[in-house]
């Protein structure tokens, strides 16, 4: 599978659309992700109040936030870690690349991390030569099957059971013959068991960082991230600066919020806080401590305005309950972060001229907004971002034009119905049993699905209608 | 490392966020009070729990199926584990051994006809450790880094065991971050501190759970009375 890129959405969505079970496969999880999500809120009757509290720990985070991050860099530096700072996503990367080659690493295993995705470390690595072992099962999956995630929690339930007995039996040491799942989670233990203990740098992303002790804290139902941070002798950390909370009882609330927002669970099986290197005399552990602290556009999102999109814990819970990101999956935005949030993100991380056509990928529904743990306010975030790409006339002509047409016309009621009444009438002339497959100037529309009949009349006739209707009744 | 790049780096990011928010106040008793505040509100934002007292809640909630993979038991000694640890192997068909982990309240019990000194990198081990802490809130288990607990003896083994003293056991995980900043505030803070909550599991493929993905596929919680 290849990567798609941003720009050509429309022809990423339409590919997307002509896989005939890509549908299935991503409803088979979002839908349970959101019954299970419902049944865990339903038994959570405190959930709008913990809800309300993660939004105040992150908006506090986030109004001091050069307080907190040198909070942070002062404290870690205390327990031993080594603090990096990066402006993009490249100067991580580097940063990364420069620390394993000064130990000479030949082998590096990873946990699971949308920043690490973000700043486009796989790539990095696999260019550099260093053999990268991916220990998250799906991430395991998409890197044998060279897929780029398409969720962030589940990057990889864009393949099938049957798509995984392929991979396996073709790149694991020892694998089963066996069709069944248990069975396929057992050849993946066996074949990274090794990989974990003989690594020589660990790298991990971050869900919390506590400023008041320096401690970084991961999150995982595998417990992939202790086995990839504590066998090898070098831990690297790359975290965003906006995982920042002020302390571990900050970090409480939000971890409430996250499990059950993202699978439904009421808590994730490890929560582990990682406070610099390995103790004198400790029985494991790495000897060096190294954490990246990232910007890639985060302090462009608060220059912005758009601030509260740093409140997001990448719980996914947006995606699992959008209309759009349920018919075309996460590839199809291009992007390392698909649905909702990904479409507020990625104009930031990578420009808004390339990212525009998300921002329309949305019906303004609002269940994104409805099940976010954190209150970000995604709709409003979506329009303004339209709005911004208007004034920068990233739309193309065609697009201006019929907008501008439709404000001319909307300011001139009679004309408005005029032409209302011929629309209906031009309609009427396609339609067969009351669904049109094909018509002049719809094709974006019908290429995919039918077109419903319009009524006989527009609104504003049948309104007059019922109105005339009604006084007469009355008389 | 270039330290000139990454002083360069970080005054930019810096620079960045004064410039973003640039009336916001730096009066760290400020600060400090509205990060309380927000606290305060833990007490009305939490989950009930399952009974009043923390024991019997955790217990509760692991015999109600909530804790993935994970049964316990409650003890009234140290003397009674081995009876229990035999029980335990004896219920999944295992040979007689398990790595114990090196502390001296578990090594110098009367572990009778058990190998209790097994290779943790064979994948079908039995480990056995001694908790810090338990929370009823989640289930949970807490262990700490140190020269008597390597993290691998949790992560490594199919099987695990966890021990709890009863008194140890808290209510909420906020319980658990306040002890955490005292041991932070003695200077004594451990390398890492985790929180288990059941066993290794995955839901990669097709949306299945399935247990023991690369740690843990049976976790039990010996709770013992007069610790």
């Amino acid at each position: 599978m290849h990567a798609n890129k941003p720009e050509n959405f429309y022809q990423n969505v339409t590919e997307a659309l002509a896989q005939p079970d890509l549908k299935m496969i991503i409803r088979r999880t979002t839908d349970k992700a959101e019954t299970k999500r419902a049944e865990a809120i339903a038994n959570f009757p405190e959930f709008e109040k913990a809800r309300q509290q993660g939004q105040k720990v992150k908006d506090h985070t986030i109004k001091y936030m050069d307080h907190y991050l040198a909070e942070f860099e002062k404290n870690a530096a205390a327990q031993g870690t080594i603090v990096h700072w990066a402006s993009t996503g490249e100067e991580a990367s580097k940063i990364v690349l420069d620390i394993c080659r000064q130990h000479e690493a030949k082998k590096v295993t990873r946990s699971k991390s949308m920043l690490g995705e973000e700043i486009g470390l796989s790539h990095a690595l696999d260019n550099s030569g260093i053999e990268r072992v991916e220990t998250d099962l799906a991430e395991h999956i998409i890197q044998l099957a060279g897929d780029p995630p398409s969720h962030i929690v589940w990057p990889a339930m864009h393949r099938s059971r049957e798509d995984v007995i392929k991979l396996f039996r073709e790149f694991h040491k020892d694998p089963t013959y066996s069709e069944e799942i248990t069975d396929l989670v057992r050849s993946a233990r066996r074949d990274l068991r090794t990989k974990f203990l003989t690594s020589d740098i660990g790298i991990s992303g971050s869900n919390f960082l506590l400023a008041d002790s320096g401690s970084s804290c991961t999150v995982t139902n595998e417990g992939n991230a202790e086995l990839t941070i504590t066998p090898p002798k070098v831990h690297i950390v790359t975290a965003g600066i906006e995982k920042l909370v002020p302390s571990m009882a900050h970090a409480v609330p939000l971890l409430r919020l996250l499990t059950r927002s993202a699978t439904g669970g009421e808590i994730t099986q490890y929560i582990t806080f990682h406070n610099g290197p390995k103790r004198p005399n400790d029985a494991d552990g790495p000897e060096e401590c190294h954490i990246v602290l990232v910007d890639n556009g985060r302090t462009k999102m608060l220059a912005d305005g758009m601030e509260e999109m740093l409140r997001c814990i990448r719980c996914g819970a947006c995606m699992n309950h959008c209309v759009v990101y349920k018919h075309i999956g996460g590839h199809a935005y291009g992007s390392v972060y698909p649905g909702p949030m990904g479409s507020v993100l990625t104009p930031h991380l990578d420009s808004l001229k390339v990212a525009n056509k998300q921002t329309h990928a949305c019906t303004l529904n609002g269940r994104c907004e409805e099940v976010c743990p954190v209150n970000i306010p995604l709709p409003k975030l979506l329009r303004a971002l339209r709005a911004e790409s208007w004034q920068k006339k990233y739309e193309p002509l065609t697009n201006r034009y019929v907008v501008k047409a439709y404000a001319q016309l909307a300011k001139r009621p009679r004309m408005f119905q005029f032409v209302s009444s011929c629309g209906v009438v031009f309609m009427k002339l396609f339609s067969r049993q009351g669904w049109i497959k094909s018509m002049p100037f719809t094709g974006g529309w019908t290429r995919n699905r039918d077109l419903i009949e319009p009524e006989s009349k527009t609104f504003m006739q049948q309104y007059k209608a019922s109105k005339k209707a009604k006084s007469s009744g009355g008389r | 490392m270039d330290n000139k790049r990454n002083n360069e780096s970080r005054e930019r990011i810096f620079n960045a966020i004064k410039a973003a928010a640039p009336t916001v106040s730096m009066d760290l008793d400020i600060i400090q009070k509205e990060a309380q505040d927000i606290l305060a509100e833990s007490e009305f934002a939490r989950p009930k729990l399952l009974a009043e007292d923390a024991p019997e809640a955790l217990v509760n909630r692991i015999n109600a199926g909530l804790v993935i993979g994970t049964s316990c038991e409650i003890v009234a000694s140290l003397e009674d584990l081995p009876h229990s640890v035999n029980q335990f192997l004896n219920k999944y068909s295992l040979p007689p051994e398990l790595k114990v982990q090196n502390v001296p309240k578990l090594q110098s019990l009367n572990w009778e006809s058990l190998s209790i000194d097994v290779d943790l990198q064979k994948d079908n081990t039995v480990g056995m450790c001694w908790a810090e802490y338990g929370v009823a809130e989640t289930g949970s288990f807490v262990v700490h880094s140190s020269p008597e607990m390597p993290i691998l003896l949790n992560f490594l083994p199919l099987y695990l065991i966890a021990v709890i003293p009863k008194s140890k056991i808290l209510h909420y995980m906020d319980d658990y971050a306040l002890i955490a900043s005292e041991i932070a505030n003695r200077g004594e803070t451990p390398r890492n501190m985790c929180l288990i909550s059941g066993v290794s599991g995955t839901t990669d493929i097709e949306g299945v759970l399935v247990q023991g993905a690369h740690g843990p596929e049976i976790s039990h919680i010996i709770i013992v009375e007069d610790q």
